[in-house]
Parts: C-alpha cells; structure tokens; sequence
C-alpha cells in the first residue's frame, strides 16, 4: 500500500492525522501540487479526479476521497476505533464529520480559492462569493463553540474522525482562508488546544 | 423511529430512495416546512442545529442529521441488499464514487439553484455569477461522468449503490436551472434511463 500525499494541502493532512492515530506506517510518495504533478496524465490515469490524497493498494486498486481511505484503514485496522463502533454510533460521527466537513472545512476550501492568488489562473474567482464564504466560517465556528459545550470532543466523549476534519478545518481556515477562530470561544478554543496537543496533530 | 423529510428538496430524496431500495416501508415520514422555513424554527433546530433536512429520530432520542449518516445507519441494521459495499475495499469504492457524485454533481447543482433562484433570495447572500459557474462546472461534470459510464454498468461498478442514488438525485435537480443531460451523452442517458425506471426513483 501506498499513500500519494501533499504536506500543503489539507486533505492530506485529514489522512496524515488519521493514520498517525491509528499507529499505522504506510510509504508515502509525495505530489507537487504547485506544479500540477497531481494533473498529469499519468496521475489521473490512478485518479481522474485529480485530488490528493489518493491511495495504492497492492491489487493496483486506486482509492481517493480521503474519508472513503479512512474508511479502508478502519476497516483494516478497527483499532482505536475513530469511525464508531455500532450502528448508532456510526451514524453519530459520521454526522459530526459530515457536518465539520460540509459547513466549516468547505466552506474556508471556498473562501481560499476564492480570494487567494493560488488559484487565480486555475478557477474563475468571485472574491465577493469567497467573502460570503468568509462570513459563513466566522458563523460556523461561533456555532461550533456552542455545540462543543462542555463536551471533550466533537461527536462526544472520545476522539473520532470528526475531530480530525474539524481541527483541519479550523486550522486552514485560519491559515489559508484568513478566518482565525475567536479566543472568546472559550470551548472551542479548550477543543483546539486539545486536539493540537495530541501527536498525531504533528503528521 | 421517524424521519423529518421535506418533498421536493433534493437530499430528503436520497433517503427516501435509498429506503425504498432497502424495501424499508415501516419508518414514518414527518413532513418539514421548508417554504415557510420550518426548519429554521427553534423547535426544530433542537432536533437538528443545522437546520437541514432530513433527520432521523431514533427510538433513544438520538437524532441523527445528514443524508449519508441516516442511510449508513439503515445499511448496518438492514445490510441486504448492499448499497454502501459488502467489504473494506468495496465499502471504501462506493464511498469514493458517492463522495465524487456529491461533491461534483449534487454540491454543483445545488450551488447553482442556491445563487440563482428566487427561493433563495433574502436567505442567503447570493452571488449569481458564482451560480453561473457551478452550472457550466456541473455541464462539465455530467460531460465527464458519461465517459465513466462507458465501461460500466452502474457508477461504482457492476453494482447499483448509494452512488446511483446520489447521482441521479443530483441531476434531475439540475433541472431547475436548466442542467441536463445532452443527448450526445449515450452513456449517461443510458444509466440515467435504467436508475430512473427503477421502483424507488419515484420514493
């Protein structure tokens, strides 16, 4: 197996996080994004797409979409278990991860590229959509504190892969999008340092 | 167990098709406002604090929001017949194709409805341009998705899964600005014939 990552990008990182949880050691090939390696026809022969990460598994089977990845690894390797244990719990974190992933990590993917040079030449922009895009974030993550509430993690009393979507998502939105999370949100900001602190955080 | 659905918006459709595919006809349906933004309304924000639709209420209490969250619950306790895959590679393939459909079809039309459509004016700040471009992106998509279906029978495989289900729901909502399959596109026409002339695309 083989992993096709970004040390830049933040889907990677989602991916990079999950597995240092898990334990796992998988040989990682990295793709300059910023030269469009990853829109070679070589790469998108393995994932027409275009996105990273992207996996190899031994069979020669490509596997993108870095929650479908996690979802393998889970599979695999069920502990720690990160993705949920019954059916119940299942359908709970994957609603929290859902939820980090369309309304808070999108939603500053969008305000980026939107608004930063980066992608200037590469999609047509509309600053004041990316803006719009901007304003949303502050919005979800004052949201965000007032779910946390007094909860340790995300989707409730231990870490799953709903903390890893939203500690990308609040860090690149605060790095790339411009948007730093508010240190009057008090359990957001008591999350964050949380999950930072955890090693895996560095991967 | 019940679940809050709203006739007419696109994501409540995937669980309903997806249920009847179970041949699950025991769930109560609750209709939801979303005209008169029911959904936005204290009372049901308890229930979901997205506001989105549709929820699954369990029989606990728990609610459980986000269409994929609700229909992997419903495919742990009714594995057959299998929509999400049957091992973890399987599982981790059709995850990828509904993730591509959602992020590439549905989230493409749907941003264009959301920016240009009246239904949406005064709810969100729309920016028409930006919806101009989800829709030549969602024609490009579709463009895309025929060559997919040249060598295959349903969009994850051989198999009809949640994948098809994402998808056909995605296009057909293309229709409310004008985003359709072209006739050139044998393929897709082919695949969008034989989803749509199943039992549960009229769920």
């Amino acid at each position: 197996m083989k992993i096709y990552n970004s040390s830049l990008a933040p889907n990677p990182r989602r991916l990079r996080i999950f597995v240092a949880e898990k334990g796992l050691k998988i040989p990682t090939e990295e793709v300059d994004i910023f030269t469009g390696k990853n829109r070679t026809p070589e790469m998108l022969a393995k994932n027409p797409a275009g996105g990273l990460p992207f996996i190899e598994l031994d069979d020669g089977t490509h596997l993108a979409e870095s929650v479908a990845i996690c979802r393998y690894l889970e599979g695999l390797h069920p502990e720690p278990n990160l993705m949920g244990k019954d059916n119940r719990e299942q359908a709970f974190i994957e609603m929290w991860n859902r939820r980090m992933e369309l309304n808070l990590f999108a939603v500053a993917a969008r305000a980026f590229q939107h608004t930063n040079e980066l992608f200037k030449a590469r999609i047509k922009q509309f600053p004041e959509y990316g803006e719009t895009q901007r304003e949303t974030v502050k919005q979800q993550l004052q949201w965000l504190d007032a779910q946390i509430g007094n909860k340790p993690f995300i989707a409730g009393d231990r870490f799953t892969i709903a903390d890893i979507t939203a500690l990308v998502g609040v860090d690149f939105a605060a790095q790339a999008a411009g948007v730093s999370a508010d240190p009057a949100l008090k359990n957001l900001a008591r999350w964050h340092q949380s999950v930072s602190s955890r090693p895996s955080a560095q991967a | 167990m019940k679940i809050y659905d709203s006739l007419g918006a696109p994501n409540p459709r995937r669980v309903r098709v997806f249920l009847a595919e179970k041949g699950i006809t025991n769930v109560p349906f609750v209709q939801v406002n979303i005209a008169t933004a029911e959904n936005r309304k204290p009372e049901f924000l308890k229930i979901n604090p997205m506001g989105g639709i549709p929820v699954l209420e369990l029989d606990d209490g728990t609610h459980i929001a986000e269409s994929v969250a609700i229909c992997r619950y419903f495919e742990t306790i009714k594995p057959e017949p299998p929509l999400m895959g049957v091992d973890a590679k399987d599982k981790a393939v059709v995850e990828m194709w509904n993730r591509r459909m959602e992020f590439e079809i549905l989230s493409m039309t749907a941003a264009s409805f959301r920016n240009t459509s009246d239904f949406f004016k005064g709810r969100i700040p729309q920016v028409k341009e930006y919806g101009e471009i989800a829709k030549s992106a969602a024609l490009k998509r579709l463009e895309w998705l025929d060559t997919v279906l040249a060598d295959r029978e349903f969009i994850a495989g051989p198999r009809y899964t949640i994948a098809d289900i994402t998808a056909l729901i995605g296009i057909d909502f293309g229709r409310t600005t004008a985003i359709k399959i072209q006739e050139s596109q044998k393929n897709l026409t082919r695949w969008h014939q034989a989803v749509s002339s199943r039992p549960s695309a009229k769920a």
